[in-house]
């Protein structure tokens, strides 16, 4: 009793807190956080997980609009990233020895994905949720079995090395300027190609990424979303054309995975198509599941705390690497079905963010809690 | 292609779209009763696979036991591949799926996928990541001669004893009264509560039956392929699940039809010249043109009101379908149009669509000939079933057994 | 004063049932036409006819003269046509703004890019579209002020629910407003505002089309009344007219008490 009114005076003071404070402080610590590298407090191998958490990030927030906003679920979502990597591994590494300049291939890659998605999404999206879900399960095993059989173009199992350093520049100009005799700590930018470079990048990106989506979410179009999301019959009615709209959401969060792709083939500089794998899919479903469906702050969260946090316990217990990943994903599912079932909002929910301007009355919290996921199968108004 | 081979071929699919049944019956009955894809299901199926592999391999089982001793063996397996499924299935269904009854349809979904997970681990973390295999045993590679063609006896059990479950199956369903309870669970759980049907006891009973019945599929699973990896029941899952979609969701007897279809499809799909299926592609592709031009405007035709038939009229809504890209598209783009002319629209542009479809398959098959797929991709043939079944045809070959409006 | 609405012969079936028989009848502007009927004699079915959820099997439905017969919902709203629901369809945990902000969609032109950049031209239109769903709530005085505007839906008292689902419905501004039991479950008190409130929508200009079954309603607001059974029109008129028709006494009481009365 005393724990449970402690919890809630320390939620009173979290939620009083403006939401820029949180947004900024977060920045800043994200800001710093290499840094430490540079002083020496943190080593490389940190930095690298931080790249590979930011890259979730991006795959979360993607992944969220599809299943937090719009409550489609998408399991084969890891094609779409498999696609802008794969986009981006065949124009710019020695396979064909293309080498496409870095911003035509993000850009590209993110195209590409969304035309995977469009057409994935045209013919599928009348289904009801869960037959979406298998059929977007189905499509991701295609992409990968694909992959895998297509070795003149793919490699096969063996994957695409050699994938090359981005310059954001461009080629020609990169050239010029590192001829040219401007001080070494700003060439070193000019081609991107160690940890803490990355991590800007991503960070960047991410960052844009999240402040987008987040305008998105509260305009005409994310509120059509989240109509459909809560009750699609009253949103046809209201207006909303289902088709149009589902099939944006599924192409615009395969357009960010499809750009997540492109910067984690640069990255990972090798990429195969074990990288591509359902559970790829599943991991970051659960991220979105922790971190909060709908919630922006919250599926960003949810990616940093499954991506780092295991890597953290792996670092202080010393485990080994195979035995490891069955606890991790031990833990991911255990995750899923106990979140699921007690705190069907996530860690951050977009709710209680949204109203913490009033004093949040605690009936009402339940009473959401329960309407945004109890779903009325109310068919009675289409009985005779 | 001689007639050995389609013997062979055939008893081939037949096997392994039994086994295949076996664990569709499972996903069929929870989907008809709660409505609800058990995602964990395929899992279920793999443990039942590696206890019975196990059990067999802890009594020292092989072939120099005494015949009697060898069937008892297999006899405890059967039991233990029944057994611990059952418990486990049983215990996912109380914890993880209950609570969350009545929530919207992603929800369990999600629920389900975590269990999948935690129960691939466990498999793991108990049995090792290394695929069990099985002492070879001679009964599983005795084989006797039916038509000229050398058949392994297990195929014939195989099938035997899955037909003999499925029969009885389909005897508890329709004839016992837990039977009764659980068709009206699925009709509509409510009303079945307010009869007075126990409807928590009547889906764990669901569970219970699905689970033993993975649990068998698992053992033939061994018994038959000689080994099994952890995660084999992710594949086995979504065949399964392909199979009791493409009969018809909800439909006990559809899952058997669909299960049977997807084996043969699979086992045919990879081992024949798939060339002779060109003219039927043909076929099809004059049915969908007869259907555009011919069939669909008549009907439509038909739905005008009496006093707003007029040639002209008529005339365009015969033109939407005619000249589908151009007109079609033109009337879906003009902003105020009618009803009929914009519905007959949208439905042309389909038709079209699936026009030019079967004419770009028809295009392969002339071009190139001969059609071989290649083993490696016979997982795909199962995906690119079940996306197309799901697309077009989402009651499947028999129809689900509940209808869903909206 | 000519016919907004107008249904030629409408038929719905579902399997062998035939849940709407060659239906017909107008409704004009600035009318309120109820309809009655007992329980599965096709009224919401007729509703989902003319709202684009089913396409009927045969007949045709005229808005201001143009045919909307199997248009799809979303559609049929475009051409001005919005609805409530009998058992409340809101999007429960979306704000009450957002609520009737969802309602204004076919208002808004904003698209993706601009959106997601919230461009000068999307931020004026969203602080046009705010305005008006404020003042769509105002209409309701008392009831979604301040605060409560950013409540979930979900979390309102029975009848607000009524009330915001109306107020969805008009944020449209639609050329017909069809309303399926707007007092549904409401006590007197209640029902009788909501009345009230019908009667101000008709003096600001709007046609309703309205099922109910409280007859207090009926009788207080209609201009014309409908009466079904089994899926066939068996009365209209005024409401007295109806009332009193023995074929809608028979269809209500049943054949025995009409005998019992003559």
């Amino acid at each position: 009793m005393v724990a449970a009114r402690a919890l809630n005076s320390v939620r009173a003071i979290f939620y009083k807190v403006p939401r820029s404070a949180y947004v900024i402080g977060t920045l800043l610590i994200a800001v710093a956080f290499p840094m430490l590298n540079a002083v020496g407090v943190v080593e490389t191998a940190w930095i690298r997980v931080g790249v590979l958490s930011l890259l979730y990030a991006m795959l979360a927030l993607g992944l969220n609009i599809v299943m937090g906003e719009t409550g489609l679920l998408n399991l084969g979502y890891i094609a779409f990233f498999a696609f802008g990597a794969y986009t981006t591994a065949l124009l710019s590494s020695p396979k064909f020895d293309l080498h496409w300049p870095f911003i035509v291939l993000l850009v590209l890659s993110a195209l590409i994905a969304m035309a995977a998605g469009f057409f994935v999404g045209l013919p599928t999206l009348r289904l009801r949720g869960d037959y979406l879900a298998i059929v977007t399960l189905a499509f991701g095993e295609i992409v990968r079995l694909t992959i895998i059989n297509l070795p003149s173009v793919t490699n096969g199992p063996n994957g695409i090395p050699s994938i090359n350093a981005p310059r954001p520049l461009g080629m020609k100009l990169t050239d010029t300027l590192l001829a040219t005799n401007l001080p070494e700590s700003l060439k070193n930018w000019l081609v991107i190609d160690k940890p803490v470079e990355y991590y800007y990048l991503v960070l960047a990106c991410v960052a844009i990424t999240a402040l987008l989506l987040t305008n998105l979410k509260n305009s005409r179009i994310g509120r059509a979303w989240n109509a459909l999301r809560e009750d699609e019959l009253a949103a046809v009615s209201a207006g909303i054309t289902a088709s149009r709209a589902k099939l944006l959401s599924v192409v615009l969060s395969a357009g960010i995975a499809g750009f997540a792709g492109c910067l984690f083939a640069y990255y990972s500089n090798v990429i195969s198509p074990e990288s591509f794998v359902f559970m790829q899919s599943v991991i970051v479903v659960c991220m979105v599941v922790l971190g909060g469906m709908g919630s922006i702050p919250g599926v960003i969260l949810g990616a940093i705390v499954l991506q780092a946090l295991p890597q953290i316990i792996r670092e202080s217990a010393g485990a080994a690497r195979s035995e490891f990943e069955v606890y991790r994903m031990l833990i991911f599912g255990i995750i899923v079905v106990v979140m699921v079932i007690f705190r069907p909002e996530g860690l951050l929910p977009d709710k209680e963010w949204r109203r913490e301007a009033h004093e949040a009355d605690p009936r009402e919290i339940e009473s959401t809690r329960q309407s945004l996921f109890t779903l009325e199968e109310g068919e009675k108004d289409l009985e005779v | 292609m001689s007639l050995d081979h389609i013997v062979s071929v055939t008893i081939g699919g037949l096997t392994v779209g039994m086994i295949y049944a076996l664990i569709a019956l499972g996903y069929t009955m929870v989907y008809g009763v709660l409505k609800f894809i058990n995602f964990a299901h395929g899992e279920i199926f793999t443990v039942g696979g590696y206890v019975a592999a196990f059990t067999l391999f802890s009594l020292g089982a092989n072939d120099s036991m005494p015949p009697l001793m060898l069937l008892g063996a297999l006899l405890l397996a059967l039991l233990a591949a029944i057994a611990v499924p059952v418990v486990l299935g049983t215990l996912v269904e109380r914890i993880a799926y209950r609570p969350l009854r009545g929530r919207s349809r992603i929800i369990p979904l999600l629920s389900a996928i975590g269990v999948s997970i935690v129960l691939q681990q466990l498999i793991i973390l108990v049995f090792g990541p290394t695929p069990i295999t099985m002492p070879t045993f001679g009964i599983a590679s005795t084989a006797v001669d039916v038509l000229g063609v050398r058949i392994r006896v297990l195929a014939l059990v195989i099938i035997a004893l899955s037909a003999l479950l499925m029969m009885a199956l389909t005897y508890l369903v329709r004839s016992t009264r837990i039977g009764k309870a659980m068709r009206a669970t699925s009709q509509d759980m409510e009303a079945a509560e307010m009869m007075g049907i126990e409807t928590d006891k009547t889906i764990a009973f669901t569970f219970v039956v699905g689970s033993a019945l993975a649990g068998v599929g698992g053992l033939m699973v061994v018994l038959y392929y000689g080994s099994l990896k952890f995660d084999a029941g992710f594949l086995y899952g979504l065949k399964a699940f392909t199979a009791a979609v493409l009969g018809g969701i909800g439909n006990i007897p559809g899952a058997v039809v669909g299960a049977i279809v997807l084996g043969m499809t699979e086992t045919y799909g990879v081992s024949v010249d798939l060339g002779f299926l060109a003219w039927f592609v043909v076929a099809g592709l004059v049915l969908g043109l007869y259907i555009q031009l011919v069939r669909a405007p008549q009907k439509r035709l038909s739905h005008i009101a009496p006093d707003r038939r007029t040639p002209e009229y008529e005339r365009s809504i015969v033109g939407v379908y005619r000249f589908a890209p151009y007109s079609a598209t033109k009337t879906l783009l003009a902003e105020r149009t009618d009803a009929l002319l914009s519905v007959s629209a949208t439905h042309a542009m389909r038709l079209t669509l699936g026009n030019v479809f079967l004419a770009a398959v028809a295009a392969v098959f002339f071009v190139n000939g001969s059609v071989r797929i290649d083993t490696r991709w016979q997982p795909v043939i199962t995906f690119v079933v079940l996306m197309v079944i799901l697309m077009f045809r989402p009651s499947g070959i028999l129809g689900d057994s509940i209808t869903e409006k909206v | 004063m000519g016919a907004i609405l107008e249904l030629q012969g409408v038929s719905m079936s579902f399997g062998g049932l035939r849940a709407v028989d060659s239906l017909s009848f107008d409704v004009n502007e600035n009318e309120i036409v109820s309809i009655i009927g007992p329980n599965g004699s096709g009224k919401t079915t007729t509703f989902n006819v003319i709202s684009g959820l089913y396409e009927p099997d045969s007949g045709d439905i005229l808005l201001n003269g143009e045919s909307v017969a199997g248009l799809r919902p979303d559609r049929v709203h475009d051409k001005g046509i919005s609805r409530t629901f009998q058992s409340l369809r809101l999007f429960s945990s979306m704000s009450v703004l957002d609520n009737v902000l969802v309602g204004m969609h076919s208002k808004g032109r904003a698209r993706l890019l601009p959106s997601m950049l919230r461009l000068p031209s999307v931020r004026r239109e969203e602080a046009v579209l705010r305005a008006r769903a404020q003042e769509i709530l105002a209409m309701f005085p008392g009831r979604f002020s301040g605060p409560r505007q950013s409540q979930a839906a979900g979390s309102l008292s029975y009848a607000n629910r009524r009330r915001l689902e109306i107020a969805r419905a008009l944020a449209s501004e639609p050329l017909l407003l069809l309303l399926d039991e707007p007092v549904a479950g409401m006590n007197p008190a209640e029902s009788h505002e909501v009345m009230e409130q019908i009667h101000d929508l008709k003096n600001a200009g709007y046609t309703i089309l309205m099922i109910e079954h409280d007859m207090h309603v009926v009788e207080g607001v209609s201009d014309r009344v409908i009466a079904m059974d089994h899926g066939v029109k068996i009365a209209e008129g005024s409401y007295e007219q109806v009332a009193n028709d023995p074929r809608v006494v028979e269809a209500y009481l049943g054949k025995r008490s009409t005998d019992a009365a003559s």
